[in-house]
């Protein structure tokens, strides 16, 4: 099983009649899904392997369909998040050069100012069944591509392989310990690597993946009631707002999960614990990962001793801390194995892989114990008179205010110390907390130099397509 | 009532507290509106930025650089307060 077609063939073959997919509108067993990806790939089959055919949609069967029709046909699925700007969609696609995109009818209306040589255009319901010969793919062909958020800088696109992308999927189906018993309840975008990660898992274990368009608290409780769902894949934030807003009642609902997975470096350590009393004898997970190394390290929180860690390597990766000075424990984290992307699309940026090591740009340091803990961005450390801060410290400690939705810590210039700690805060709703109650949390939390010297309240950040804070646009 | 009393005792509290606030390690018998910079153990360059930010954060103003220099007591940063608001 080198190749991801092979996920949905294998399921099928086992249990046809298994419920493969529901979203808000239908639902598909292993049979009919494979039925509707052979008829799909029929008409995929006309474009040379290799093709990169864009899709844009949201949470639906039609990005299922379309997604492993792409992958079924040898070309590769150039995953592009609903919400991308009309700048970033261009500069994606001239970088990409599809041969088609392919968008749901909701979304076609963001592809109409695309003019690009030889680019066909269709909705899905424009797709027939045709009858090409049939292409597969090879292990080390590249499956799809997703262009990395730009959080720190431009975006990077970055290829991943069929090999890649089953070895990672193996190792999550193995260390979550998920079945064909499960019922996995997606909140999240599958244009990103979080969200297909669990698409891929769920195919390849053979369970039952419930699509949610909308990740509001109503309908993913409602959603875990309904279809009596095991598993849940949220971003931190939609966890914290379910713990702070679900009632006592609704809240109960999660006790029958055996899993709740995350993707934070640093999940507040109060909602780790609230949901752990919530899920009884179920597990709250989180991974570190990158697009360009999906799930390099796993933490089930099992130790509060351990709850800020980000967890071991997974099998078959190897982590190191790379710094300047040998004394350091401190350093950029540098990764290596079957999950890290060979090359950048086009292979651009040959700088931040050396020698199969991809440098993450990541701050971190291991424990006595090999608990790896992340610390921030090597970019985004603010020097204080010759003192290197991390911003994430600062964030951790403002966090735990309540009446706080977000916080950025960034350096800003100071004659005496050179860089001085300003901080970004984005409040919640009907919050009256003040930058004065900000300021004496932080005199009694942090060493001196990292108390910040200004305090700025804004109404939201600067976003990047997958809704990430583009920290690099707060600096002055 | 006498409001302006009023007014210069709770103005003189806040400051006191901002000091509590900065001074972590300060008792109440210890502070002293006249006691200077140098005659606090923990008064560096870092706690007069915590001190000032703080200042300014709860009153709403903005000290220059000449002002800031010039706040080396309790007394002097009431005085600096005062010709803000």
């Amino acid at each position: 099983m080198n190749t991801i077609d092979n996920f949905l063939h294998n399921s099928c073959k086992a249990n046809p009649n298994k419920l493969a997919l529901i979203d808000d509108n239908s639902k598909f067993s292993y049979f009919e899904l494979e039925s509707e990806v052979k008829k799909f790939s029929s008409f995929l089959n006309q474009f040379p392997k290799k093709s990169v055919i864009s899709l844009l949609f949201d949470n639906t069967s039609e990005f299922v369909i379309s997604y492993l029709a792409t992958i079924n046909s040898g070309c590769i699925a150039h995953l592009i998040p609903t919400g991308i700007s009309e700048s970033n969609l261009n500069q994606q696609l001239l970088s990409a050069q599809p041969a088609l995109i392919l968008s749901s009818d909701l979304y076609f209306s963001k592809t109409k100012k695309i003019e690009l040589k030889n680019l066909e255009k269709l909705k899905f319901s424009e797709v027939k069944e045709t009858s090409s010969d049939i292409q597969t793919p090879s292990s080390n062909d590249y499956a799809y591509l997703i262009y990395t958020s730009g959080t720190t800088s431009t975006p990077k696109g970055v290829p991943i392989s069929h090999a890649s992308c089953v070895f990672s999927t193996k190792n999550i189906a193995n260390t979550l310990q998920y079945s064909n018993n499960d019922v996995d309840l997606l909140p999240l975008p599958m244009s990103h690597s979080f969200g297909l990660g669990c698409l891929h898992t769920s195919l390849y274990v053979g369970s039952t993946l419930v699509l949610q368009k909308n990740p509001s608290i109503e309908n993913i409780l409602n959603s875990i009631k309904k279809y009596e769902i095991t598993t849940l894949a949220a971003v931190p934030s939609t966890l914290s707002n379910i713990i702070s807003n679900g009632s006592n009642d609704s809240l109960n609902l999660l006790s029958n999960l055996r899993l709740i997975i995350t993707n934070s470096t640093f999940f507040p350590p109060p909602t780790i614990r609230k949901l752990k009393t919530f899920l009884k004898t179920g597990m709250v997970a989180t991974y570190y990962g990158l697009t360009e190394a999906s799930r390099s390290t796993f933490m089930i929180f099992n130790d509060d001793k351990k709850i800020e860690s980000v967890g071991k390597p997974s099998d078959g990766i190897e982590i190191k801390i790379h710094t300047e000075n040998k004394d350091d424990n401190t350093g950029e984290i540098w990764i290596q194995g079957s999950n890290v992307l060979d090359n950048y699309w086009k292979k651009e940026y040959s700088e931040n892989i050396s020698n199969n090591w991809l440098k993450t740009g990541d701050l971190g340091k291991f424990d006595d114990d090999g608990f790896l803990y992340i610390l921030g961005r090597v970019d985004d450390l603010i020097n204080i008179s010759g003192e290197k801060v991390y911003p994430q410290e600062i964030e951790r400690i403002v966090k735990v205010l309540s009446g706080i939705d977000e916080v950025v810590a960034i350096p800003m210039k100071h004659k005496s110390f050179g860089e001085v700690v300003k901080l970004f805060v984005k409040k919640s709703i009907d919050s009256e907390i003040t930058s004065s109650t900000i300021l004496t949390h932080c005199i009694k939390n942090l060493e001196r130099f990292k108390v910040p010297a200004k305090i700025e309240f804004v109404e939201d950040f600067p976003r990047t397509d997958y809704g990430k804070i583009k920290r690099f646009m707060l600096k002055e | 009532m006498n409001f302006d009393g009023l007014k210069k005792l709770s103005l003189n509290d806040d400051v006191k507290k901002i000091f509590f606030e900065t001074f972590p390690l300060l008792n109440e018998p210890d502070f002293d509106w006249e006691k200077t910079q140098n005659n606090f153990d923990d008064w560096d360059s870092f706690a007069q930025l915590n001190l000032i930010t703080l200042a300014e954060a709860k009153f709403e103003i903005t000290f220059s650089d000449d002002e800031i220099t010039s706040i080396i007591s309790a007394k002097t940063l009431l005085e600096a307060i005062k010709s803000k608001i």
